[in-house]
C-alpha cells in the first residue's frame, strides 16, 4: 500500500515539475538560512565555553563616574589578582593577561612582525583549557623571558624544527625570550586569541604595587556553584581599602569626598560566558560579539523558515485545490478520508526530505561564503553531531506534515458532489489566510530593505563625515622606531620629496589602532576640576601633516622652550574644563607616573575639535603635549602617484633597514577599519533581505499561478469580451499589489523605529530620510510585479477558444 | 456582410493533423438569421471562432463588413471584436464572480463607456431581458434559463451587428430553450445579424437558413420555404 502511494505521489510531483520546483527550492532555501543562522547563533553562544571552569570563571573589571563621564575598562590593577587570592577564599585561582602591541621578532636572520602577542601569568594555561602539545603547562612560564607559541607561530618562526628550547629575539624592546611550549591554537571561539604568551615575569610594571593604572584582564576562578554577585558584593572593601589611599594621595581627596562630588569608583565581576556577547568596554582585547545581532538574526532564521514552511503550504494546497475533482472521483469510486489524507501527508513529507536535502548541499556551498563575510569558521559536521541527522529529519518530518495536514484535510474533507459541481474551488477563508501570508512576507522584506538602506547610509554618511582632520592621502609607515635615530633623517628624507606635503613623527593616531593615553587631569591645579583626557604625544608636524586646525593660539614651535611643558587642547576640552575665556595660558596639571607625581602645562593653542576616536563616541577632552614618543611617520602626500611615492619610500627604507619589513597603512582605510562590524551587518544583513524577498517571491509567484490557473475561465471570456492584454494583467496583479502596498504601511513605521534604535549606538549620525521608505516599498512593488506579472501575462495572452473549450 | 471563401483550419497535435474546416466558402448578408448544423466534431465550433475573430483561419479568404481580416494580428481583430460581435455560448461563460449587473457591464468598460452611461444602458437591457429584479444576484444563484438571458443581455448591450451562438440552447429545457430563441428572433428582426450552430432541427427552424457541415465542409444550404415565398 505504502508502495503504491510513494509511487503516485512520484508520479504527481513529476506531473507538476515546475509547482514542485519551485515547492522545493523555496523550502530548501529558508532551511538553508536557518540552518546557517543556527550554526552562527550555536558558535556565538559557545564562546568561551571550551574551558572546563567556564562556569565559574569571571573577569575583574573597572568602572567609574568622572565628572559625569562613565568610564568602563576591561581591565584592572596589577596587584588586583594577587590581592583578592590572599584575601577572599572563594577566589580559588586568579590569572592575569596583559595585551601587547605588535613587536618585531627575529630568529636567525629572520625578521617577524607579530601582532597577537601577551603576557600571561604562570598559571594561565591551567586556568583557561587551551591544550598544551608540547611541554609542561604548569612550568612554561615560571621564568622570565620564558613563552608559549602556537603551533603556527612554531611553523612561521622555525619551520620543520623542533621549536622547544629555540630562542627569540625581540627586537622592539631587545630582549629575548625562550620557548618553553607548545599549544595548538587559541580554539576560534575565545574571547581572546594570540599566538604568543610571553611569560609575565618577563614584565616589569606587573609587579607595581599602584591601584589606579588599569591595564591588566584579570581572571578569577570561583568555588562551583558559588554565585558570583556575592564577591561583587563585597568588592567595595577592596576599592575602599586600596584604591581609596591613592586617590586621596593623587587627587588630594579621600574616596568620601571624591564621591560627594558625584564620582564613583568601583570593580565588577563579569562571567566569563558573558564576556563575547554581553561586553561594552572601551578597548576590549577583541572586536565582542554582540548579543542583539543574536536576536536579530534569531528572529530572521525563525521568519525565514516560517515564511517558507507558509509558502510550502500555500502551493500544496494550491496545487491540491486543482486535484478537487480528482479527489471528487476518487471518493465516489469510494475512497475513504484516510486514504486520501495518507496519500496528500506522504506526498508532502517526501517534499521537505528532497528540500532538506537540497537545503543540507547550499548549506555546503555557501558556508564559505558567508564565513569570509561573518569572519567565522563555521562547518556543518553531519558525522560530528549524533543530534544533526535525526534532528534534521524530525525537522524535515515536521514541516512536512505541518505543511501537508492543512491540504490533506482541506481537500478529503471535501463532499465529492459539491467538488464535481465546481462550486468549492475557492474557499474564501483560504483566500484571507493567503492574503495575510503575501502581507507577512512582503512585510519582513521591506523592513529589511529599508535597514539595509539605514545601515548603508550610515556608512557612507561615516565614510563622508568631516572628521576634522586630512585623511586622504595619509600615508602612516609603521615601526619607524625601530630605526632609532635615522628615523627623523628618514622624516627629512621623505619631507625632501616633492610628492609629500609634511610628514610627522607620532604614535598616535586619529583612526584605527593606535597608541592610545588616558588619565584624568586637574584643570586649574583645582582638584574639583578633574577631568578625564586623552592624551596624543605628537610633534612639531603633528597638526599640520593631519590638517587640524587651530582655533586660537599657536602650533608647537621649536622657538619656544617652554613649549616641552605646552599643551594645545581641543574645544572638548575647553568646555569639560569650564573656561569661557583667556584659555591661553591657563594651568593643567598632568600626572607623570603612577605615585601621584604631577607635571603643569600651560595652554598654548586650540584646535578644533575632531574624531579621534569612532563615530559611536562623542568627541572627548583631547590634549596634545610635544613628545619623543617615536612610533610611526606619518606623511600627507600631495600627489595622486602614490605608487611612485610608495616605491621610493621602499628604497629609503630598505637603505635604513635591511632586515625589518616596511609595514604601512593608509589612514583614510584605518578610519574604514574601525567600522568593519557595521560593514558586515550590512552585509549580512543585505544577504538576508535578499533571501527572504526570494523566498517571498517563489511564494507569491506560486499563488499568481495558483490564482491565473483559477481564474482561467474567467480571463478567457473577458478576453472574448474585449479585454486588453494591460485590461487583464492589471486585474490578475491589483490584488497583489494591494496587498504589498499594506506590507508597506506596517513595515514603515517599524523599520524606522528599529533603525533608529540601531543608529542610537552612534553618537554621530545620519537621519533616516523619508525616501528610504519609498525606495524599499517601491522596490517590493516592482519586485512583486515582475513576479506577478510573469503569469498574469501568460494567462492574458491565452487563446480564449482553448480555455473555453476545457470547461 | 460576412464573404468565406476557401477557408481552411488544421489542428496539429503531436502526430495527427486534424483538417476541422476543408476550403469553407459561404456568405452572409446583414439582417440574416442562419444557423449552423452538422454531427458533433464536424467543425462547427471551429468555424463560428473563426467568423468570431477568436482564431485565426490557415489559409482561404475571410472579408468581414468588407474587410479582408484573414491576416490580421491579434490586437486589431480585438479591436473588430469588441466593438461589431456579441456571443452567447452553450455553458453561459458568465463569471462568477461577478452580479448579473457587473457581468453585462463588462464589454462596456472594455470599450471604454462611462459609469453613469453603463448604468442605464445595462438597466435597459436587462428590463428587456426581464432580469432586472436579479440584477445583483451572482450567477450561481440564477437557474441555466436566467443565466442564458444574462448572456443573452450581455452579448447585446454594445448593440452589435453581428451576434454568434454557440449551441445556445444546449444546456437549457425546452421552456428554456424556446426562450432565447424568442429573444435572438426579435433581436434579428431589430436588425442584427445572428449565427448560431446548433443540434436542434426545432431551433434550427428560428433561422432564415440552415447550412450544413460534415467533416470540415459545407454540403447543403438550404433556405426555410416561407422566407422564399
Ligand atoms: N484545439 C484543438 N486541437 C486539436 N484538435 C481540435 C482542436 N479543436 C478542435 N479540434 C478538432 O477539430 C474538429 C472540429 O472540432 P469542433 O470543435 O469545431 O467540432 P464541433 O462541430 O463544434 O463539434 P461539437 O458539436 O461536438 O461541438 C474535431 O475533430 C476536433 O477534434
Ligand atoms: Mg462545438
Amino acid at each position: 500500500m505504502l508502495k503504491n502511494y510513494f509511487k503516485i505521489a512520484c508520479r504527481n510531483l513529476w506531473r507538476n515539475k515546475a509547482f514542485s520546483a519551485i515547492n522545493i527550492f523555496g523550502l530548501a532555501i529558508g532551511m538553508a538560512t536557518c540552518m546557517v543562522i543556527m550554526l552562527f547563533i550555536a558558535d556565538e553562544l559557545s564562546y568561551d565555553r571550551y574551558n572546563k571552569k567556564a562556569d565559574r570563571m569571571v573577569r575583574l573589571t573597572f568602572k567609574a563616574v568622572l565628572n559625569g563621564n562613565l568610564l568602563s575598562f576591561p581591565t584592572s590593577a596589577a596587584p588586583a589578582a594577587q590581592t583578592l587570592l590572599a584575601d577572599y577564599s572563594e577566589v580559588q585561582e586568579a590569572t592575569r593577561l596583559r595585551q601587547m602591541g605588535g613587536v618585531i621578532f627575529s630568529y636567525e636572520n629572520r625578521t617577524f612582525k607579530e601582532e597577537a602577542i601577551a603576557y600571561v601569568d604562570a598559571n594561565f594555561f591551567q586556568v583557561f583549557t587551551i591544550p598544551i602539545i608540547q611541554g609542561n603547562a604548569k612550568t612554561a612560564l615560571t621564568e622570565p623571558n620564558t613563552v608559549v607559541i602556537s603551533k603556527e607561530a612554531a611553523h612561521r618562526f622555525f619551520g620543520k624544527e623542533n621549536p622547544i628550547g629555540k630562542v627569540l629575539q625581540n627586537k622592539s624592546e631587545n630582549t629575548s625570550y625562550k620557548v618553553t611550549a607548545l599549544i595548538d591554537e587559541v580554539p576560534s571561539n575565545s574571547h581572546f586569541h594570540y599566538d604568543i604568551f610571553v611569560s609575565m615575569a618577563s614584565y616589569a610594571p606587573a609587579k607595581e604595587p599602584t591601584w589606579l593604572s588599569n591595564n591588566f584582564v584579570t581572571y578569577l576562578v570561583l568555588p562551583p556553584g558559588y554565585n558570583y554577585k556575592e564577591l561583587e558584593a563585597k568588592l567595595p572593601d577592596v576599592v575602599e581599602k586600596y584604591m581609596g589611599p591613592e586617590i586621596k594621595k593623587s587627587m588630594g581627596l579621600s574616596l568620601a569626598e571624591h564621591r560627594k562630588q558625584g564620582n564613583e569608583v568601583g570593580l565588577y565581576l563579569q562571567p566569563l560566558k558573558d564576556i563575547h556577547l554581553h561586553s561594552d568596554y572601551t578597548n576590549d582585547l577583541q572586536a565582542n560579539g554582540d548579543i542583539r545581532y543574536v536576536y536579530i538574526f534569531g528572529a530572521i532564521a525563525i521568519f525565514m523558515l516560517l515564511i517558507a514552511g507558509i509558502n510550502f503550504m500555500n502551493l500544496s494546497t494550491a496545487g491540491a485545490s486543482k486535484r478537487a475533482r480528482e479527489v471528487g472521483i476518487r471518493k465516489v469510486l469510494g475512497s475513504v478520508k484516510r486514504d486520501l489524507v495518507q496519500q496528500f501527508l506522504l506526498e508532502s513529507v517526501l517534499l521537505t526530505v528532497l528540500a532538506l536535502l537540497l537545503a543540507i548541499s547550499l548549506v555546503y556551498l555557501v558556508l564559505p561564503v558567508f564565513n569570509e563575510l561573518a569572519g567565522k569558521a563555521l562547518t556543518l559536521q553531519l558525522a560530528n553531531n549524533i543530534w544533526l541527522v535525526p534532528g534534521l529529519l524530525m525537522f524535515g518530518l515536521v514541516v512536512g506534515i505541518l505543511a501537508g495536514c492543512y491540504p490533506a484535510f482541506y481537500l478529503s474533507s471535501f463532499r465529492p458532489v459539491a467538488v464535481l459541481k465546481g462550486t468549492i474551488t475557492k474557499g474564501k477563508e483560504s483566500l484571507n489566510l493567503r492574503s495575510g501570508l503575501v502581507v507577512f512576507q512582503f512585510f519582513i522584506s521591506i523592513a529589511l530593505i529599508v535597514s539595509v538602506t539605514v545601515v548603508y547610509q550610515q556608512l557612507t554618511y561615516i565614510q563622508n563625515k568631516k572628521v576634522g582632520y586630512d585623511k586622504e592621502q595619509v600615508l602612516v609607515v609603521h615601526d619607524s622606531y625601530l630605526l632609532g635615530s635615522q628615523e627623523e633623517v628618514l622624516r627629512q628624507k621623505l619631507l625632501a620629496d616633492p610628492r609629500v606635503l609634511n610628514a610627522s613623527i607620532s604614535s598616535y593616531l586619529p583612526a584605527g589602532p593606535t597608541n592610545s593615553n588616558n588619565s584624568v587631569v586637574l584643570a586649574d591645579n583645582d582638584a574639583s576640576k578633574s577631568v578625564n583626557t586623552n592624551q596624543f604625544r605628537v610633534d612639531y608636524n603633528y597638526l599640520p601633516t593631519l590638517g587640524i586646525q587651530l582655533v586660537t593660539g599657536r602650533n608647537f614651535s621649536k622657538d619656544f622652550a617652554s613649549d616641552s611643558l605646552g599643551l594645545i587642547i581641543n574645544e572638548a576640552a575647553v568646555r569639560a574644563f569650564g573656561w569661557n575665556n583667556n584659555i591661553l595660558g591657563r594651568e593643567v596639571s598632568c600626572f607623570i607616573n603612577n605615585k601621584g607625581d604631577k607635571a603643569v602645562y600651560k595652554v598654548i593653542g586650540v584646535v578644533k575639535d575632531f574624531h579621534f576616536k569612532s563615530l559611536h563616541q562623542r568627541i572627548g577632552p583631547l590634549l596634545l603635549m610635544l613628545g619623543d614618543n617615536g612610533g610611526s611617520i606619518v606623511v600627507k602626500a600631495k600627489t595622486k602617484d602614490i605608487a611612485g611615492l610608495l616605491t621610493a619610500l621602499k628604497g629609503e627604507w630598505t637603505s635604513f633597514s635591511k632586515d625589518t619589513p616596511l609595514v604601512y597603512t593608509f589612514l583614510d582605510e584605518r578610519f574604514m577599519q574601525t567600522y568593519q562590524k557595521e560593514k558586515k551587518i550590512g552585509y549580512i544583513l543585505s544577504i538576508f533581505a535578499g533571501l527572504t524577498i526570494f523566498v517571498a517571491c517563489l511564494g507569491l509567484f506560486g499563488l499568481a499561478t495558483f490564482t491565473a490557473e483559477q481564474r482561467t475561465k474567467e480571463i478567457g471570456i473577458r478576453k472574448v469580451l474585449g479585454a486588453s492584454l494591460p485590461n487583464l494583467v492589471s486585474l490578475l496583479s491589483r490584488d497583489f499589489l494591494k496587498l504589498v502596498l499594506l506590507a508597506n504601511i506596517i513595515a514603515w513605521p517599524l523599520a524606522w523605529y528599529a533603525m533608529n534604535k540601531w543608529l542610537q549606538d552612534f553618537e554621530y549620525r545620519t537621519s533616516i530620510s523619508w525616501w528610504v521608505f519609498i525606495l524599499a516599498g517601491a522596490l517590493a512593488i516592482l519586485i512583486a510585479l515582475v513576479t506577478v506579472s510573469y503569469q498574469a501575462i501568460k494567462a492574458a495572452v491565452a487563446n480564449p477558444v482553448k480555455t473555453l473549450r476545457n470547461e | 456582410m460576412i464573404k468565406i471563401e476557401n477557408l481552411e483550419k488544421v489542428y496539429r497535435t503531436e502526430e495527427v493533423e486534424t483538417k476541422a474546416l476543408n476550403k469553407v466558402s459561404l456568405e452572409v448578408n446583414e439582417g440574416e438569421f442562419v444557423a449552423i448544423m452538422g454531427p458533433s466534431g464536424c467543425g462547427k465550433s471551429t468555424l463560428l471562432n473563426i467568423l468570431g475573430l477568436l482564431d485565426e483561419p490557415d489559409g482561404g479568404s475571410f472579408k468581414f463588413l468588407g474587410t479582408e481580416i484573414a491576416k490580421f494580428n491579434e490586437r486589431n481583430r480585438a479591436d473588430l471584436r469588441k466593438r461589431n460581435i456579441g456571443f452567447v455560448f452553450q455553458s453561459f461563460n458568465l463569471i462568477d464572480e461577478l452580479t448579473v449587473f457587473e457581468n453585462v457591464e463588462l464589454p462596456l468598460i472594455y470599450l471604454g463607456v462611462g459609469a453613469s452611461e453603463r448604468k442605464e444602458k445595462v438597466e435597459k437591457v436587462l428590463e428587456k431581458m426581464q432580469i432586472m429584479h436579479r440584477r445583483n444576484h451572482f450567477p450561481q444563484q440564477l437557474s441555466g434559463g436566467q443565466q442564458q438571458r444574462v448572456a443573452v443581455a450581455r452579448a447585446v448591450i454594445n448593440n452589435p451587428k453581428l451576434i454568434l451562438a454557440d449551441e445556445p440552447t444546449g444546456n437549457l429545457d425546452s421552456a428554456n430553450g424556446n426562450e432565447v430563441m424568442e429573444l435572438l428572433t426579435e433581436l434579428n428582426e431589430a436588425g442584427t445579424t445572428v449565427i448560431m450552430v446548433t443540434h436542434s432541427e426545432h431551433d434550427a427552424r428560428y433561422a432564415h437558413r440552415v447550412i450544413r457541415l460534415l467533416d470540415g465542409e459545407v454540403v447543403m444550404e438550404n433556405v426555410r420555404e416561407q422566407f422564399t415565398v
